[in-house]
């Protein structure tokens, strides 16, 4: 294949251009608000660059985003729940996901589907059992309870992903440890465990972003501020418009960026990784 | 069949056709049934009166001898004569009564028509209904029940309206056309033509059908080389069925030319200015509602149940078959179906010019579904796999902990939903059913000891037993719109559709432009475009938010800054009259935040096609667009299928993008959540229906992830490792 004309590259590069400006032109709306320190509310003329440059809002978010609770509270929220939800799914998962990988047994292709059903299942599937539930055993309003949930959307996805990791393993690497005398469980743990560390974490890494970017659910369950996650600070500062509310949309927008660039940054580093889970093994 | 006596049995085994014809008899009897019911029972509805009136001339004219009135008599000279003269023949049995006030088309229903004249009037209709499931049972029985059960269907042939008469006429032009296309003789090309122009002296509308047939007929003849004689032949059968047109129209006679432009013209501007046109303010795709939803909203106490619902989704299922068995059928849904799409008159009535095919599809879809399980039966022993005893105790100690842990978590709260969706747990039983109500009412419901209520009775403060009663009722809703002629099944399922083949779209072309050899700056735009698919879903919205929120988004403020003659001006002005533009603010954020995956997996996909495919194919001398046809998307298709249908399940569950804009009723995820919601915009905290949705929404994901299952490399996993 020859390299294409210049007049297809000229092409070429004007389409993507442009689907460039598709791409940018809601991020550039938000990160004009973000670096703006005029706006008192909502913002009320058309600008493409901010009025006054200013990174009081990055400060102010830095502070106290969301009535008077501190981004250190919200960003702890945040992680407790996300890296609570990533664990439980990962370590109550692992040893079903090993045994749909390797071994036989009745019903597994049943217990396969069922897996990869509620994989997909929309997260508000879960949403209203679980809300009965844990009201029930009296601790829906507390972060717990939204851990449990968030783990609960994760597990499936996380076994099925975990599955497919131990399946990609040779089944001889382990034979050769059995010959040497070593148990399941050592085998799974010297040989089996290490070698799919990093799909396990890249599946452990996307349900931690479930639960980062979780908000509505997560209002539903809580009803106090001190237990409210970055996610559903968002969330409230563009609610609270609706009622009159007087965050400034600055806030909005410096919280949204702050909130984004971690992740955007594991993306751009494991997107390979991240696309072949996403794609739940299907790919391989 | 052991009720019967078996020497019986023995001769209706012996001839299926006697079976098929009981079938079919009592198909029929069903049909005339629905049919006679609704002639007796429905009320007057929009235009009946015109039609009586149109019928009413007729019918004095012919009492009289007055054949020359014939010229000039056609009122609502809108549509062709024929089926008013039809009313105008049934009406000679009846007394002569004064001429039904003229009224405008605005006009609420003429709740006073004499039933003695609509009687008549309706069940000639009616019986041209009643035949035209007769013929569709001729061809296929299954297809004749759809089509005799289908509500919308005997709505509109059982009332005073112009549609029994050429739907029976348009598909009896499709028959003959099969003839013909069978036997190759000419009697079946005249009657096709002359029904043509039957079905075009009854209604225009229908003739969009003939459209469907030029184009199987020229396929056909491309197949078999013999073009030229197609066109001689389908210009022979198109001014022939003119010459009925006219000959059938005596109203034309006296001035064709400026009656005709008039009649036709008419629509034309009917469907842009008329009042009750821009009233109803339909979207582009409100007839694929009108399939998905009943006239049993208005008629309850008529239609004891509505298939129509189902009736769409087998059709809808069963196309491939179709297309196989019979394509002019597919061709006559697609055609008459694009039609109505882009004309902007929308009303109910118009979906008669598909129910044929529709009821084809859907026997074919039914017939699709049978072979399915019948398939899965006959195979569910040969792929069983031998377990070794050894191998099942080994996996015991793994599967104990992560199966507690999945149960526990995922399955159990599943099961309790089912369980809450057979209670009425809402907002007003909320501390009975949080302090065991809902076992309870479980409890001594499945063991009798509680009598099944419907939502509304009973103890409002305690939780009571519905058993399934939601579901129907859901479905109802989901039916009708909540009366608003809106199916939210539908729209889930088309902006799954719509927003999938966006994101194909733009992310396949993009994955393909990067491929191209020698592109600059190919690593810079790719990272940019992955941008949208790491920032959270949710963050993403609120950016699109910023942009679309009424008064107060970027948009808004550009079209304040720069004045409605702007394009910004021209835009929220457009948004804000059209009933179906709304659709882009949501589908442009849909397509931002998912053709980045479509674009990764297609450059993944692409990367696995080798080169030299490629350099041979330059060599034959093949143009870009048909490497693309003939290599590039054979070979990357299969690789795309899973990648697709995951967006695609994805979509169907779209959540946080409508959550942010404040959208309620999109999918079923927005529905069940805001109908859960204490504080939702349905007056909320209706936990049981919440539970209900959630259910049906599993079971339709579990038609998907099958499908996903088939498609997919993953899936051999499933079914062979």
């Amino acid at each position: 294949m020859r390299n294409i004309s210049p007049l297809r590259q000229i092409v070429t590069q004007f389409l993507l251009a442009l689907t460039g400006f598709f791409v940018i032109l809601p991020i550039w709306g938000i990160a004009r608000l973000a670096f703006d320190g005029s706006l008192r509310g909502r913002p009320t003329e058309f600008r493409l660059l901010p009025k006054e440059w200013s990174l009081t809002a990055f400060l102010n978010v830095l502070d106290k985003p969301y009535q008077s609770v501190s981004f250190e509270i919200l960003l702890r929220n945040s992680l407790v729940v996300s890296l609570g939800a990533a664990a439980i799914a990962i370590i109550l998962g692992i040893s079903l996901a090993y045994a749909f990988a390797r071994f036989r047994f009745p019903a597994r292709q049943g217990g396969l589907f069922a897996i990869l059903l509620t994989a997909f299942l929309p997260p508000v599937a879960f949403m209203t059992p679980l809300y009965i539930l844990l009201s029930m055993l009296q601790i829906r309003t507390t972060l717990w309870a939204l851990v449990i949930v968030y783990s609960a959307f994760a597990m499936p996805f996380c076994i099925w992903n975990m599955r497919a990791a131990f399946q990609a393993i040779p089944k001889e690497v382990e034979e050769a440890a059995f010959l040497d005398g070593a148990g399941d469980l050592q085998t799974f743990l010297h040989i089996t465990l290490p070698l799919a560390l990093p799909t396990i974490a890249i599946s452990g890494l996307i349900a931690f972003l479930m639960a980062y970017s979780e908000f509505a659910i997560g209002w539903l369950f809580v009803d106090k501020a001190d237990t409210v996650t970055l996610a559903m600070s968002i969330y409230a500062i563009v609610q609270t418009q609706y009622q009159g509310g007087a965050q400034p949309w600055s806030y909005l927008g410096s919280l949204a960026l702050i909130m984004s660039i971690p992740v955007v940054v594991i993306f751009l580093i494991f997107q390979r990784t991240l696309l072949e889970r996403m794609m739940f093994g299907s790919a391989e | 069949m052991k009720f019967l006596n078996p020497q019986l049995t023995q001769t209706v085994k012996r001839h299926p056709s006697i079976l098929r014809l009981l079938t079919v008899i009592v198909i029929l009897a069903l049909a005339w049934t629905l049919r006679s019911q609704a002639v007796k029972m429905l009320p007057i509805d929009y235009d009946e009166d015109d039609y009586l009136r149109a019928g009413q001339e007729y019918a004095h004219l012919i009492r009289t001898s007055n054949w020359s009135g014939f010229l000039e008599a056609n009122y609502r000279p809108e549509h062709p004569p024929l089926a008013k003269i039809v009313i105008g023949v049934s009406l000679l049995s009846a007394p002569e009564k004064p001429l039904t006030p003229d009224r405008p088309t605005t006009a609420e229903p003429d709740r006073y028509l004499p039933r003695d004249l609509v009687r008549p009037a309706r069940t000639t209709n009616a019986v041209l209904g009643w035949l035209t499931v007769a013929l569709v049972g001729s061809v296929n029985p299954l297809a004749a029940l759809a089509l005799a059960t289908h509500t919308f269907t005997i709505k509109y042939v059982s009332q005073i309206m112009l549609e029994a008469l050429p739907a029976l006429t348009s598909f009896i032009m499709v028959l003959a056309y099969l003839q013909f296309k069978k036997s190759r003789k000419t009697g079946w090309l005249i009657a096709s033509a002359v029904f043509l122009g039957l079905t075009a002296a009854s209604k225009y509308l229908y003739c969009v059908i003939g459209i469907a047939i030029l184009i199987d007929w020229y396929l056909n003849a491309k197949d078999e080389e013999q073009v030229n004689l197609f066109f001689r032949q389908a210009a022979f059968w198109g001014i022939l069925g003119v010459v009925i047109f006219f000959a059938m129209n005596p109203y034309l006679w006296a001035d064709p030319l400026t009656r005709l432009r008039e009649s036709v013209f008419y629509h034309a501007g009917y469907s842009t200015s008329a009042e009750e046109v821009e009233r109803a303010n339909f979207p582009f795709w409100q007839q694929f509602n009108w399939l998905f939803v009943s006239p049993k909203i208005w008629h309850r106490d008529l239609f004891f149940y509505a298939p129509d619902m189902w009736i769409a989704f087998l059709a809808f299922i069963g196309l491939g078959r179709l297309w196989k068995k019979e394509r002019v059928y597919v061709l006559w849904l697609a055609a008459a179906m694009l039609f109505l799409m882009v004309w902007p008159t929308k009303w109910p009535q118009y979906v008669l010019t598909l129910t044929v095919p529709l009821s084809f599809a859907a026997a074919e879809g039914l017939s699709e579904i049978w072979d399915q399980i019948r398939e899965w039966w006959q195979n569910r022993n040969s792929n069983k796999a031998i377990y070794k005893k050894s191998e099942v105790s080994r996996a015991t100690p793994w599967l104990i902990p992560g199966l507690t842990a999945f149960i526990i978590l995922t399955v159990f709260p599943l099961i309790f939903q089912i369980i809450v969706s057979t209670t009425d747990f809402n907002a007003a039983s909320i501390r009975d059913g949080f302090q065991g109500g809902i076992w309870r009412a479980f409890w001594q419901g499945i063991t009798g000891q509680i009598p099944i209520i419907p939502s509304e009775g009973g103890n409002p403060n305690e939780v009571g037993f519905t058993g399934l009663s939601t579901y129907p009722f859901i479905f109802d809703a989901f039916n009708t719109g909540y009366g608003g002629g809106f199916s939210y099944l539908f729209f889930n399922i088309m902006w799954m559709v719509l927003s999938v083949v966006l994101q194909v779209g733009l992310g396949l072309g993009i994955a393909l432009l990067l491929w191209q050899k020698g592109v600059k700056l190919g690593k810079f735009w790719q990272a940019l475009f992955i941008l949208p698919w790491a920032i959270p879903e949710m963050i993403g919205a609120m950016m699109w938010l910023n942009i679309f929120l009424e008064d107060w988004g970027w948009l808004y403020l550009a079209a304040d800054k720069f004045g409605p003659g702007s394009i910004f001006g021209k835009f929220t002005s457009a948004l804000a009259s059209s009933p179906d533009l709304w659709l882009i603010i949501f589908l442009l954020p849909a397509l931002w935040y998912g053709f980045p995956f479509m674009m990764l997996a297609s450059s993944t996909g692409l990367k696995m096609i080798p080169r030299e495919v490629y350099d041979a194919a330059s060599m034959d001398g093949a143009n870009a667009l048909q490497t693309f046809r003939f290599i590039t998307a054979p070979l990357l298709l299969p690789l795309l299928l899973p990648a697709i249908l995951v967006r695609g399940i994805f979509a169907f569950n779209q959540f946080y993008l409508f959550q942010v804009f404040f959208f309620p009723n999109a999918t079923l995820s927005t529905f069940s959540y805001n109908t859960f919601n204490p504080t939702g915009w349905f007056g909320g905290g209706q936990f049981a229906t919440s539970a209900a949705i959630n259910i049906i929404n599993v079971l339709i994901l579990v038609v998907f992830v099958y499908l996903f299952n088939r498609w997919s490399k993953a899936g051999e996993g499933v079914t062979h490792a």
